[in-house]
């Protein structure tokens, strides 16, 4: 840490590659030419990334939730695909910032320049993603760590966010019975607001239907 | 008059211009109040709020589906480096449709500040009183009973007693609640006594107007006079403009989009009050204990926050101070706050259930040197800010000492054991180790914090320097321009703000109309 050699190159990256301008780095050119482990297509068209960054987000999904007991499988629940969609919901100049950011992560050039790696990404070995991962979320560069925030919350709100996972933590799901999806929905007008509007009143019972148990 | 109606942006098939005595913009704490006032004052008003028009027939209390439609930049709003994670609602009703439903009255020592710092004299607790009656008995607020606290606040509950900390019971303002935990989702049963199921309803009962999925982009403005607004009309599927637009005349425009909206409105319609537009915004950044238990907690089961401390509110000169509760814990919210690598969060999520979560939240604004947050437009940005929020080593002193003191609190409260949400998270196995904090790194983005309170960044006074409003609320610089939002709080409050801000939007309601 204390070598010459190094405090200069954590000097370019201090001066030179901070904020916009290291994002930048994920818009291609250099290194980037390296090509990506590509992923089998998903299921239904992407809608923000690109098939290369789709891979990144795959990868990042294996990682972020690793294969493990009783947990559905990042693939399983096909988390890179969306944690496509959640990017195409998000403000244009998030997605932009986004699609840089994986560009960045996946960049050869970048990863040389942080941790001497020469090959993209996803064509790293899992417990080298692990370590890539590590030193991005532990960098003394605060923007690394920004990154890693972004990148976790957004595929971890993709792995999470789907009830087929709540069976990892024994969490129930909501109470049955309460939600009404066929509760009126009230617009003013000549229609008299419905009584259960600010006020709610219990169901009336549901006969039973036929050929139930009790 | 006969009624209004409640109309959303896949209705508005072409481009229109409306008239009216009033335009305001934002259906939250503060637009919904003073569009009630107005509309009781016979005038005729329209309310444009730019988030969708979302009810208990789509409250189906997943956070897949709250996120997106409830919350302000689908729940991920930030500050730009990360550093914060504001939760910020978005929808008609706005903050009211998804808080978890803590009312309380401005504290004294707050007025005392505001009178003191920002020559407050038309605004106090006397003023204000007999609004806040009215506004409890509309909105059901009493005291969450001690026998229906769930076990995540009966842990903050017992520490404090435990210790012989202040502690006091929740007031909320609901009715008929079913205390089934889910009010950041959307109350599916209309029992939150949200501006959703109250306010604007019987406003549009008396003749209020709604458009939903419009976003306003521009205050059409020229020499002292407002003379309405420019909005692009959202399409409520995509959340993205359709390219049709809708325009509103009126005598009198009033913001009410909240902190960080209100004043990027005010940006982009080039009305800056001299430069203090978006600055002195207010966050009351929020530092996080967790606790296991040995017995289930359920923290994502029963009424949110229903108990309170104000023990450290006033830690004396030159500190900030904080006040204690608890929040829900979900699992996508959980997965998403805790920041440990794959397997430790995995390790985390399968303990959900045992899982207690203690919140801190720092009343900033009230120090000398603080400057909160700043607020900016971004050269491409639609919906989303540049918010940079100014740490300083008072920030840091108060969370490090608040996470000991929760840590104390849930242990004595029966935690086997305590973590930080550090990137490191700090492991605590009993009371004898929460020394470990000391050693811990506090600094931005080396410890999680987030907030769900947004104040200031417009905020009033009586001195054109330093304000942005004056003491009516009216814009210095126009004569018909009003901000009637949380934006105008002068510095974080010390309490959750939604009382606040309905007793300052009742009060300016009606003093607004008086001038029309």
């Amino acid at each position: 840490m204390t070598s010459p050699a190094g405090s200069s190159r954590r000097t370019l990256l201090k001066r030179g590659l901070l904020g916009t301008g290291l994002l930048a780095l994920g818009g291609g050119g250099f290194l980037a030419s390296r090509s990506s482990k590509l992923e089998p297509p998903p299921p239904e068209p992407l809608k923000a990334v690109s098939p290369e960054q789709y891979a990144v987000l795959a990868a990042l999904a294996r990682r972020f939730i690793p294969d493990h007991p009783g947990f559905p499988s990042a693939d399983s629940r096909h988390t890179a695909l969306a944690a496509d969609r959640v990017i195409s919901w998000t403000d244009p100049s998030a997605q932009k910032e986004t699609l840089q950011l994986l560009g960045l992560f996946e960049n050869a050039l970048a990863g040389f320049l942080f941790g001497g790696r020469t090959r993209p990404f996803t064509q790293l070995s899992p417990q080298e993603q692990d370590e890539v991962l590590d030193e991005w979320r532990t960098s003394r560069i605060a923007v690394r760590r920004t990154g890693w925030l972004a990148l976790r919350a957004i595929v971890v709100s993709a792995y999470y966010g789907q009830k087929e996972t709540w069976v990892v933590s024994g969490y129930p799901g909501p109470p049955a019975g309460i939600h009404q999806p066929d509760a009126p929905e009230w617009r003013g007008g000549d229609t008299p607001r419905p009584p259960g509007l600010g006020v709610w009143t219990e169901p009336a019972p549901q006969p039973a239907p036929e050929g139930s148990t009790p | 008059m006969s009624a209004g109606h409640i109309v959303t942006g896949d209705e508005l098939k072409e481009s229109a211009v409306l008239e009216a005595d009033a335009v305001v913009v934002g259906s939250g704490s503060g637009g919904a109040w003073v569009a009630h006032e107005l509309v009781r004052a016979g005038l005729k008003v329209v309310l444009l709020e730019e988030g969708g028009y979302h009810t208990r027939r789509e409250f189906d209390l997943t956070e897949a589906r709250a996120f997106p439609n409830l919350y302000q930049e689908l729940g991920s709003r930030t500050t730009d480096d990360l550093s914060i994670t504001l939760l910020q609602g978005r929808s008609v009703g706005g903050g009211t449709t998804v808080n978890w439903c803590a009312s309380f009255r401005t504290p004294d020592r707050i007025f005392a500040h505001w009178q003191k710092h920002h020559g407050l004299e038309a605004l106090s607790k006397e003023s204000l009183a007999p609004h806040w009656d009215a506004i409890e008995k509309r909105l059901h607020i009493a005291e969450w009973p001690l026998e229906l606290v769930n076990a995540n606040n009966k842990v903050l509950w017992d520490g404090l007693g435990a210790l012989g900390y202040e502690r006091g019971l929740i007031r909320r303002n609901v009715n008929n609640c079913l205390n089934i935990g889910y009010c950041g989702m959307g109350c599916p049963v209309d029992a939150k006594q949200s501006m959703l199921v109250t306010v604007i309803p019987d406003a549009v009962e008396r003749g209020l107007d709604v458009y939903a999925n419009v976003s306003v982009r521009r205050i059409v403005w020229e020499g002292r006079t407002a003379s309405g607004v420019e909005a692009d009309i959202l399409d409520p599927a995509t959340n993205k403009p359709t390219g049709r637009t809708l325009g509103v005349k009126a005598r009198v425009v009033i913001a009410s989009g909240g902190a960080i909206n209100t004043p990027a409105l005010l940006l982009r319609s080039q009305l800056d009050g001299r430069g203090l537009v978006g600055r002195r915004t207010w966050l009351h950044p929020v530092v996080v204990t967790l606790a296991e238990f040995e017995h289930d907690i359920n923290a994502f089961s029963g009424a949110p926050q229903s108990v309170y401390s104000h023990h450290f509110v006033d830690r004396g000169p030159g500190k900030i101070g904080f006040f204690l509760e608890v929040p829900p814990v979900h699992p996508m919210l959980a997965a998403i706050v805790y920041p440990g690598t794959g397997a430790s969060s995995q390790a985390l999520m399968q303990r959900l259930p045992k899982m207690q979560a203690m919140l801190a939240i720092a009343v900033d604004g009230l120090l000398p040197e603080e400057t909160g947050a700043t607020v900016k437009l971004r050269k491409d940005g639609y919906g989303r800010h540049s918010i940079d929020y100014a740490f300083t080593p008072a920030h840091w002193e108060a969370f490090r000492t608040a996470c000991k003191e929760m840590a104390k609190i849930q242990f004595a409260a029966g935690a086997k054991r305590v973590m930080s949400l550090h990137l490191e998270p700090v492991v605590m196995e009993s009371a004898k180790e929460i020394d470990k904090l000391d050693a811990a790194p506090w600094e931005r983005l080396r410890v999680k914090v987030v907030t769900a309170h947004q104040m200031g960044g417009c905020p009033m006074g009586a001195d054109a320097a330093t304000a942005v409003v004056d003491q009516r609320l009216r814009y210095f610089g126009l004569d018909n321009l009003y901000v009637v939002d949380g934006s105008v709080l002068p510095t974080g409050l010390g309490v959750n703000p939604q009382e606040t801000i309905f007793g300052i939007a009742r009060w300016a309601g009606n003093q607004i109309a008086g001038v029309l």
